[in-house]
């Protein structure tokens, strides 16, 4: 039989598999969905496919409607008979399962109409909600591998780099090197072996977007891949994906066999005589292979540890080869740009950042989930229009950009437009794009132990600076968070930190204290407070808190006496209860069991002697 | 040529070039930790970074190449800081309590032995205190406080390898014995472990170093900046007060060492400057400071040994060869000096002796080793020669000063650590090496009876084409090799000296003297082989006590004691000078015997010792193994002594490392045997009766068993033999 083209179908119900809604099992309920659509007889008429993310991870598992565009959120298999029944032959879109901005809301039916997408730009991805990731004619279907044509056959490599320059684009990964600039480094290299690589090594604690991309849209990746390829000179790439996104690497490695298949990676690509082929090398899952020289090192099947530069890749990198080494974000822009043209790219943006970056939105936050800006979008819009605020109607502190290796932007920075530039003058980072906000109930000191205790677990140890340097400022931030904090501790850890900065070897080094000293420029406070007052603000610190009953509130209902794991709370049923600190372990389990119509259980800093 | 400007400095410099090396050149000091020449800069330790215009970060010099209109500073406040910075924080895992101790004065002047406690808590506890490159960084960058907190690792002092003890307690993670080890001598043993503030040099799985394969070559010793790697034996005999560039003896590539000597005690030796093996890094000082040293003339008068003046064994010596004159045997070991052998040779004329022999391995068609006239894309086929354990010096020098990687075909049916790094390892049957040869050289096809496959062959073949051809193999293991001529052979004996006695020539081989019945006295230089009939006379000329019966005992001095000279495998003269004066009343060798021609009224001055004719042993037949005989001896020369005795014998740590006095013993075959690991077996052939202890390997092949040659076995060649338990 005739396989049917997409537009013979009526429907298209199309299911993400990204890897949130796959872990909150999509594909069962896509199992479910073809089961009910063949029993009913509608396989004619309505296709059932996978998607990649769409993003909004917080709702899944989320299921699209196409053409109309209908959304439907936190989808359980128990709902499918009835969106087949009411939707799909009713023609009635099931309004339970839509998206509601607040509970008494009325329901959104479209997803373009929904807050978290409508203030976004689509450039990376464009593709998401109408493509299936594992096949590549619906890639094809919407103008894939058109730019690879376009630069394959009509563009010579000047004309390509000429093109990736004055679109601005940047590198996404984080320091935002010039693409174009990198590409024309690396062509003008000496030697006849070059080598392009993808960096997919994502470790930032809450990023996303690279495994999202990976698993969205592969194809885009890879036709990027092949451009810059072409541009460069270079007839062997590879793309570096962590082992901890099994997801990524089976797509990527799907699209690889069918770019293959298709003509598009392998020898005599289009038969213009390019030839081009693509490894898949999992890394395993060391933050500091995503730094460049350190990720080379590891393709090459040695310890990943930075090397100092320069020489850097593009002039000595994989086996002592021109390199050219780009994030997965980076390359899957690169398709776009040449199709569309320089023009367009860069008329999204600001002056000198161009374009669109990804974000992954994640912490104290109502829409979590994945989102797509262009450049120059503040804080705020970000934070309230796409983000839809804080949850439980508390106060915004604070938003930590670029990871572990980035820092804090405060409140009073809220409208600070984010590019490159504007975010390292606040002492932050783009990074690969990690975003991650924090509420009143954050505590600055803690998150700044937190972030500067993964860099030191992720150090490669290979300079004292980077490796004893982060030691010393963790074990500072240790004792100011237990309490133990002495006048100068602050100051210590300035000078610390700015000294790290300027004596590490590598990138990782070199903006590891960034969570530190950013946290101090803007909540010195806080640190003071936990110093000089033994007091944790947040009410986070254990060692600086007591839980206390509020006399006035107790109702003597006896529950947090019955819940207590260490005996610690005493009393007489209807008479007021009280914490005994001695015992108390501080687990908050009394404040979580506390009926809401007493509150009595209540946090106090600094703590009750 | 580039021309750059360091510290307002007009310098100009070679393309390729590193910062550092330039400023080095021109006596600009930047300090350095983890920088070690002949290593890949490394740019871990953050002390010699500088700053570069244009440039917002320092950056670190020793990786920084040079670029035309480079303006470096490399002293600025800022720099000095960070270095500072950086040291501290080194400082605050290395146990530092003594460099910022305000008692420093009091503690040199009063606590002068509190060294030898079991944890180094600061640089008075520590063996290398005062030969660290970590107190001369404190010094000069003039660091009096640490203003961090002390972290301890509190690991386990690692002291269960023989030669040297690993307390990565003190190690500050520079890198460079992990480097040495991969880069230079490409054994890999040592590697980094774990990451940030838990990474750790060590071993894959924490293995021992015996476990894992280590050469004990010592090269991470001595580039260690610290006193995390230490020299066991040397270790608390302190610092050396002089250094005397000589050469080892121990071996026939004689390498240029410097023994280090503190107050007439050879305290160790280290390389001059190039890569030295085991032997010549661990055992010359407990060689020559050995308890078992004979260092007084002894006498045998009637049962008992009696310790003599010098002329009384003179006189004994003198009565005894006038006696003799012609019907003294003169054995000698090939491990003196040239003036020694010389004299020898003159002796032996003086006395009209036509019994002159040596324990060295010969082959007449020694040549010089031209290192250097190696050319073009080089295969080296090595056959039946560990020259990893045998040769490494070597080995390292064939693979690192060619233009293009050499490749390397192994021949061999015993494992060695050598087929471990090789492009190809063949493992032949017994015996058939030559074969192997044969079909890798055949240009028809030819019938493969060797075990090794084809397909081996075959990639073989594949290695040697359109390459220039080096057969490697030591005389001794190997007899009969035939190859074609484009292939160049290369015999590599394992004594020093060997080209000197193949220039000398002698009379016999050692196993025709010892059966020559016309022999009344025996004069042993250093060489104590079994002997089958008693003798009249037998004087010992020697450093250890012989395993023979003697009249006589003359004791030597060794090479660290005496000047001299010996001659190696490239027929270079090399020098070997006094590092310390003779122990007890032990004289040089040549002293000795010209003090005999002395007597005997020989002039030694001016008069040429005559040659010989070079007579090689007659070649031993080659038997299959039977009914009677089942299993293969395989007889290796063992190149692990000093003057006939087994290193292993004499030292724990290369009985560890080598234990040159068991006999493997292949595992399935000791199965079979019923042998057990460590218990005595007979070794039983048709000429040959040994009895040594089982070492119970895999790498002899089945059916067979391995011995390393001691004069005391006397004549032993490859043979199938009977293997017995003795109960």
């Amino acid at each position: 039989m005739k396989k049917k083209t997409n537009k013979e179908f009526r429907l298209h119900l199309l299911i993400c598999a990204g890897t949130g809604c796959v872990a909150n099992r999509s594909y069962e309920i896509k199992e479910e969905l073809v089961k009910e659509i063949t029993r009913r007889g509608l396989n004619t008429e309505v296709r059932v496919a996978i998607t990649g993310c769409n993003g909004y991870c917080e709702r899944g598992p989320i299921l699209v409607v196409q053409p109309d565009g209908v959304f439907y959120q936190k989808v359980r298999k128990e709902d499918v008979p009835c969106i087949v029944e009411e939707h799909i032959l009713k023609g009635k879109p099931v309004e339970s399962l839509m998206y509601r901005p607040s509970p008494d809301a009325p329901p959104i039916s479209r997803m373009m109409d929904i807050d978290f997408f409508k203030h976004q730009t689509s450039v990376v991805f464009r593709n998401r909600s109408r493509l299936d990731p594992e096949d590549i004619e619906d890639y094809l279907r919407f103008d894939g591998y058109k730019a690879l044509k376009k630069a394959l056959v009509e563009m010579n490599s000047g004309q390509i780099i000429a093109e990736i320059k004055l679109s601005g684009l940047r590198g996404r990964g984080g320091a935002g090197f010039p693409t174009g600039l990198k590409w024309e480094l690396c062509r003008k290299s000496p030697g006849n072996i070059k080598y392009i690589v993808c960096n997919g090594d994502e470790g930032d604690p809450g990023a996303f977007m690279d495994r999202s991309v990976l698993e969205a849209d592969p194809h885009a990746v890879i036709e990027g891949m092949i451009i810059g390829a072409r541009a460069i000179g270079a007839h062997k790439g590879f793309i570096y994906v962590r082992k901890e996104y099994p997801l990524a690497v089976k797509r990527v490695k799907i699209a690889l066999v069918q770019a293959e298949e298709y003509g598009f990676v392998g020898e005599n690509i289009l038969g213009t005589g390019c030839d081009f082929s693509v490894d898949v090398v999992q890394g395993s899952g060391a933050f500091v292979c995503g730094e460049e020289t350190a990720l080379l090192t590891s393709i090459e099947g040695r310890v990943g540890r930075p090397r100092p530069r320069p020489p850097y890749p593009i002039e000595k990198g994989l086996w002592g080869r021109p390199t050219n080494i780009n994030n997965v974000e980076t390359w899957a822009n690169v398709p776009q740009i040449i199709s569309k043209g320089a023009e367009w790219f860069s008329g999204i943006g600001t002056k000198r950042s161009k374009g669109t970056k990804i974000f992954s939105l994640v912490g104290k936050i109502n829409n979590t989930g994945l989102v797509e800006v262009p450049m120059g979008i503040t804080v705020r819009e970000i934070v309230d229009e796409i983000g839809g605020g804080i949850p439980g109607g508390k106060e915004f502190k604070a938003v930590q950009t670029g990871g572990p290796s980035g820092g804090c932007i405060p409140k009073s920075l809220l409208d600070l437009p984010i590019d490159y530039e504007s975010l390292v003058k606040a002492g932050s980072m783009m990074g690969s794009g990690g975003m991650i906000v924090m509420d009143e109930d954050t505590c600055m000191v803690d998150i700044a132990r937190y972030f500067l205790d993964f860099t030191l677990h992720e150090s490669c140890g290979k300079c004292p600076s980077c490796r004893l340097g982060t030691k010393q400022m963790v074990e500072i931030l240790d004792r100011i968070t237990e309490g133990e904090g002495k006048e100068g501790d602050i100051e210590f850890l300035e000078d610390i930190g700015k000294n790290v900065k300027l004596a590490s070897l590598c990138g990782l080094g070199q903006t590891a204290a960034n969570p530190v000293l950013t946290t101090i420029k803007y909540f010195r406070d806080e640190y003071l407070a936990h110093i000089k007052e033994k007091r944790c603000p947040a009410l986070v610190c254990k060692s600086l808190i007591s839980y206390v009953i509020d006399p006035e509130l107790c109702g003597g209902c006896t529950v947090c006496a019955k819940n207590c794991p260490s005996d610690a709370i005493t009393g007489e049923p209807k008479e007021i209860y009280t914490i005994d600190q001695k015992k108390c372990t501080k687990c908050g389990i009394c404040l979580t069991v506390c009926p809401p119509k007493f509150k009595a259980v209540k946090k106090v800093s600094p703590p009750v002697k | 040529m580039i021309k750059l400007e360091i510290d307002k400095k007009e310098i100009m410099a070679k393309k390729g070039e590193t910062v550092l090396e330039v400023a080095q050149r021109h006596g600009i000091y930047i300090p350095t930790l983890c920088y070690q020449k002949d290593l890949v800069p490394y740019g871990g330790c953050r002390l010699c970074i500088v700053e570069v215009k244009g440039w917002s970060i320092p950056v670190a010099s020793c990786t920084l190449p040079v670029e035309d209109g480079m303006v470096v500073k490399t002293d600025t406040p800022r720099l000095k800081k960070l270095r500072r910075f950086s040291l501290q924080l080194i400082l605050s895992e290395h146990p530092h309590a003594c460099l910022i101790c305000d008692k420093e004065e009091e503690c040199a002047k009063y606590q002068e032995c509190i060294e030898k406690s079991a944890v180094t808590f600061g640089c008075k506890f520590c063996a290398r205190n005062g030969d660290c490159e970590l107190q001369e960084l404190v010094e000069k960058l003039g660091i009096k406080e640490i203003p961090f907190e002390f972290s301890y690792r509190n690991l386990e002092i690692e002291k269960f390898d023989p030669f040297f003890e690993r307390d990565y307690n003190l190690c500050i993670l520079c890198g460079r014995c992990v480097r040495m080890c991969q880069e230079v001598r490409g054994a890999g043993i040592l590697d980094f472990q774990h990451r940030g503030p838990e990474t750790l040099v060590g071993t894959a799985y924490n293995l021992s170093h015996l476990e894992i394969g280590c050469q004990f070559c010592g090269a991470c010793v001595d580039v260690c900046p610290t006193g995390a790697l230490r020299d066991r034996y040397s270790k608390w005999l302190g610092l050396p007060e002089r250094y005397v560039k000589t050469t080892c003896a121990l071996c026939n590539i004689g390498c240029s060492i410097k023994i280090n000597v503190r107050a007439n005690t050879v305290v160790s030796s280290t390389p001059d400057n190039n890569q030295i093996c085991v032997r010549g890094r661990f055992g010359i000082a407990p060689l020559v400071h050995h308890p078992k040293r004979i260092i007084s003339p002894m006498l045998r008068k009637g049962e008992r040994l009696v310790e003599v003046e010098w002329e009384e064994a003179f006189d004994f010596v003198c009565t005894k060869l006038n006696e003799y004159r012609a019907k003294t045997g003169i054995l000698f070991s090939p491990q003196l000096t040239i003036e020694a052998i010389n004299s020898v040779y003159g002796l032996a004329d003086h006395l009209q002796c036509e019994k002159l022999a040596t324990t060295s391995a010969l082959e007449t068609n020694l040549k010089p080793l031209d290192l250097k006239g190696f050319r073009g894309d080089l295969v080296f086929v090595i056959v039946n020669t560990d020259m990893i354990s045998d040769f490494s010096p070597l080995l390292l020098k064939l693979r690192s000063q060619q233009k293009i990687k050499p490749a390397f075909i192994v021949i061999d049916a015993v494992d060695s650590k050598l087929t471990q790094i090789v492009d190809l390892w063949l493992r032949p049957e017994l015996g058939k090496e030559v074969d192997v040869l044969k079909l890798l050289f055949a240009q028809k096809k030819m019938k493969n009876t060797t075990a090794v496959s084809t397909q081996d062959i075959k990639l073989g073949k594949d290695l040697l084409k359109k390459k220039n051809i080096y057969l490697l193999y030591n005389p001794y293991n190997i007899k009969n090799i035939t190859v074609p001529k484009y292939v160049k052979k290369i015999p590599l004996t394992a004594k020093i000296n060997a080209l000197k006695i193949i220039d000398m020539g002698v009379d016999s081989s050692t196993m025709d003297l010892l059966q020559d019945k016309n022999i009344d006295c025996l004069y042993l230089l250093g060489t104590a082989p079994k002997l089958n009939r008693k003798y009249k006379t037998i004087i010992v000329q020697d450093c250890f006590p012989p395993q023979v019966r003697f009249d006589l005992f003359l004791p030597t001095a060794t090479f660290a004691e005496v000047n001299g000279s010996v001659v190696n495998i490239e027929g270079k003269i090399k020098r070997i000078r006094k590092a310390i004066e003779p122990l007890g009343k032990s004289k040089s060798d040549d002293w000795i015997i010209a003090q005999i021609s002395k007597r005997l009224n020989h002039n030694t001055k001016n008069r040429k010792p005559k040659k010989r004719k070079t007579i090689i042993s007659a070649i031993a037949k080659n038997r299959k193994v039977g009914e009677k005989y089942p299993i293969h001896l395989i007889v290796r020369e063992n190149s692990y002594s000093f003057r006939g005795h087994r290193l292993s014998d004499l030292m724990k740590g290369f009985e560890r490392l080598r234990g040159d006095g068991y006999v493997r013993v292949n595992k399935r075959t000791a199965k079979k045997l019923r042998v057990k690991d460590g218990a005595e077996i007979k070794i039983i052939g048709r000429t040959l009766n040994l009895v040594m202890p089982a070492r119970i390997t895999e790498d002899v092949p089945e059916n067979s068993v391995l011995v390393y040659y001691h004069p005391s076995m006397g004549a032993v060649n490859s043979q199938p033999v009977r293997v017995e338990c003795v109960h």
